[in-house]
């Protein structure tokens, strides 16, 4: 693994305007950055990143039968009773899933370190499976990129794949929401649903301010039709104290992500994951935080803090960070701290993409601090082959 | 090769034809339950694609509609007179219900139908409620396999709206995605 810079295209930002992305900026500061870019190894990714990550992902999956009837591990989580029945319904009877992301910590030596599963409102999306797609096929065209070079991007093909395989599991209209003012999550959503158009399924769009109730607890959107399936782009953990979150279990909404990922997106499934496989090569060791002082060597992580917000990093050499953020009264985890290893003094966190059930693609974030925050640019990755051969000198 | 062969959009692009299989036209689905060829024509002019529907649908029946062991516990799912025995080709014979209709789904580009369609089998349970089979597990989904019938409604319900924003409360600057 590699970080190498390269001329940008010039004309990237048109290309940008053409194709929706109208979020390559963000509060004047640069977010979509092709600078420069990461190169892997096949055997990189496809042996410490996509192996792993199907692995992780089927460990987390096999925990849940066991969340659902655990009061315990529900209150560890955080989950609000009301719901409990709810989510656990939804788990047996398998509702479907579209997507997660989860983060690692990798530099291409030593297994990836998960980080986090970002299972219920993941972003980042559209720049990984399209903009960083069409990056490598204009750098290939132009010739600087090596030839034969590739990208571990199957992200758009999975998509499209994974709507057309629940396509008829999902209760007509089919709505995508998120909040407004968001260009982001707009953009995001606005991607999604292009997806799902390609799979053969009519869908629209909504803020999820727009979304009404009805007298006897439906959802409704705008013309007063009620809501068959949801996709929202807003945490399930936030919707259940809102105002309309008491009408979610009896509303006959299939929302997706599925109310079973409120068990999955959730720091929390860390200790659960460590307990269940202690000491596996990709996992860090996790407790549940009971509010002492954080010891050195350990990171400190509210159970919904989203862009890396309210982390608390005791380093082993003693120097503490802290970021700022609204997730300041909830429960905590701690984790073994495996700080982000530098390259050129930008700090690059994976993010795997899981569609279904398959590890699909990567894309990647770099920050300059060791905590990724909101802040945190997206740079372009390739699997570049090796050298070959050894010089014997 | 670990990438995409292509990445399209749909909606999302404003250049006429950017990539392969771009379109700037609303993207949007037809779809609807026809109980014989003669109602999907009458309803979308298409003949063709009604009859290779109606084909798939009733050559999907007997694989992908539900089974049972004996005529009672069919017919009590699915009405009086409205099952038959079947074999799966493989001496094991079961019952399931008639095919009383098939689903058709297809793209539409600038208001008309693009080539290729979805069709299955569509039943009637005893309740008058449509129904189709579900999706096994495959491809990029590992678990889930069954048989299992989920209902069909191509026409949405309406209910008089008595309160919007009771969702999105929770506030933030840069959006609700991780």
């Amino acid at each position: 693994m590699r970080r190498i810079a390269l001329a940008e295209r010039p004309d990237w930002r048109s290309k940008a305007a053409e194709c929706g992305f109208g979020f390559h900026t963000i509060d004047d500061a640069p977010y979509w950055d092709e600078s420069a870019y990461y190169a892997f190894s096949l055997r990189e990714i496809e042996h410490d990143i996509e192996a792993p990550s199907e692995e992780l992902h089927a460990m987390a999956l096999d925990l849940l039968d066991g969340i659902v009837v655990d009061e315990q591990q529900l209150r560890q989580l955080a989950i609000p009773e009301p719901y409990w029945d709810w989510i656990a319904q939804s788990w047996r009877e398998r509702q479907p899933h579209l997507y997660g992301r989860m983060d690692f910590a990798y530099d291409g030596s030593g297994p990836a370190k998960l980080y986090e599963l970002n299972y219920d409102t993941p972003t980042s999306l559209y720049e990984a499976a399209f903009f960083q797609w069409q990056w490598l096929e204009d750098q290939l065209g132009r010739g600087q990129l090596p030839a034969g070079s590739d990208q571990f991007n199957s992200i758009y093909e999975s998509l499209v794949e994974a709507f057309g395989t629940i396509a008829r599991r999902l209760p007509r209209p089919f709505h995508f929401a998120a909040v407004r003012d968001s260009a982001e999550d707009q953009g995001t959503i606005a991607y999604l649903r292009d997806c799902a158009l390609q799979a053969g399924i009519d869908c629209g769009m909504l803020a999820i301010e727009d979304i009404g109730v009805s007298a006897d607890g439906r959802f409704t959107d705008l013309d007063d039709r009620v809501i068959g399936s949801l996709f929202k782009l807003y945490p399930l953990e936030d919707m259940f104290r809102e105002t309309f979150g008491a009408y979610l279990p009896r509303s006959g909404l299939l929302l997706i992500e599925p109310p079973w990922k409120a068990l999955l997106s959730n720091k929390g499934i860390l200790p659960l994951l460590w307990d269940a496989h202690r000491g596996h090569p990709n996992l860090l060791a996790a407790e549940f935080d009971d509010g002492g002082e954080l010891p050195r060597g350990w990171v400190r992580k509210p159970l919904h803090s989203r862009e890396g917000a309210n982390i608390a990093m005791h380093l082993d050499d003693g120097r503490e960070l802290h970021t700022a953020g609204p997730y300041r009264d909830g429960p905590c985890i701690r984790q073994a701290c495996h700080p982000l290893t530098g390259f050129d003094g930008h700090y690059p966190l994976i993010g795997s993409w899981i569609v279904g059930d398959r590890a699909c693609g990567i894309g990647i974030r770099e920050d300059n601090s060791l905590i990724t925050r909101d802040s945190a640019r997206f740079v372009p990755h390739a699997i570049v082959e090796e050298a070959r051969g050894v010089l014997i000198a | 090769m670990k990438r995409s062969k292509t990445a399209a959009l749909l909606l999302m692009s404003t250049a006429p034809l950017l990539l392969s299989a771009c379109d700037r036209s609303e993207g949007a689905a037809r779809e609807g339950v026809y109980t014989s060829v003669e109602a999907c024509v009458a309803q979308t002019n298409d003949r063709s694609t009604c009859q290779q529907a109606f084909d798939k649908a009733q050559k999907d029946a007997a694989a992908t509609g539900p089974r049972f062991a004996n005529r009672e516990a069919c017919e009590a799912s699915y009405g009086k007179e409205q099952c038959a025995e079947r074999s799966d080709g493989a001496s094991h014979s079961f019952f399931g219900p008639l095919m009383t209709g098939f689903f058709l789904s297809q793209m539409l580009r600038n208001g008309s139908p693009m080539s290729g369609f979805n069709s299955s089998p569509a039943f009637r349970d005893s309740n008058g409620g449509w129904q189709q089979p579900a999706p096994g597990g495959a491809g990029v989904y590992r678990s889930g396999a069954s048989s299992a019938m989920v209902p069909i409604n191509a026409t949405a319900d309406h209910a008089v709206t008595t309160s919007r924003s009771g969702f999105g409360t929770s506030g933030s600057s840069r959006g609700f995605g991780s």
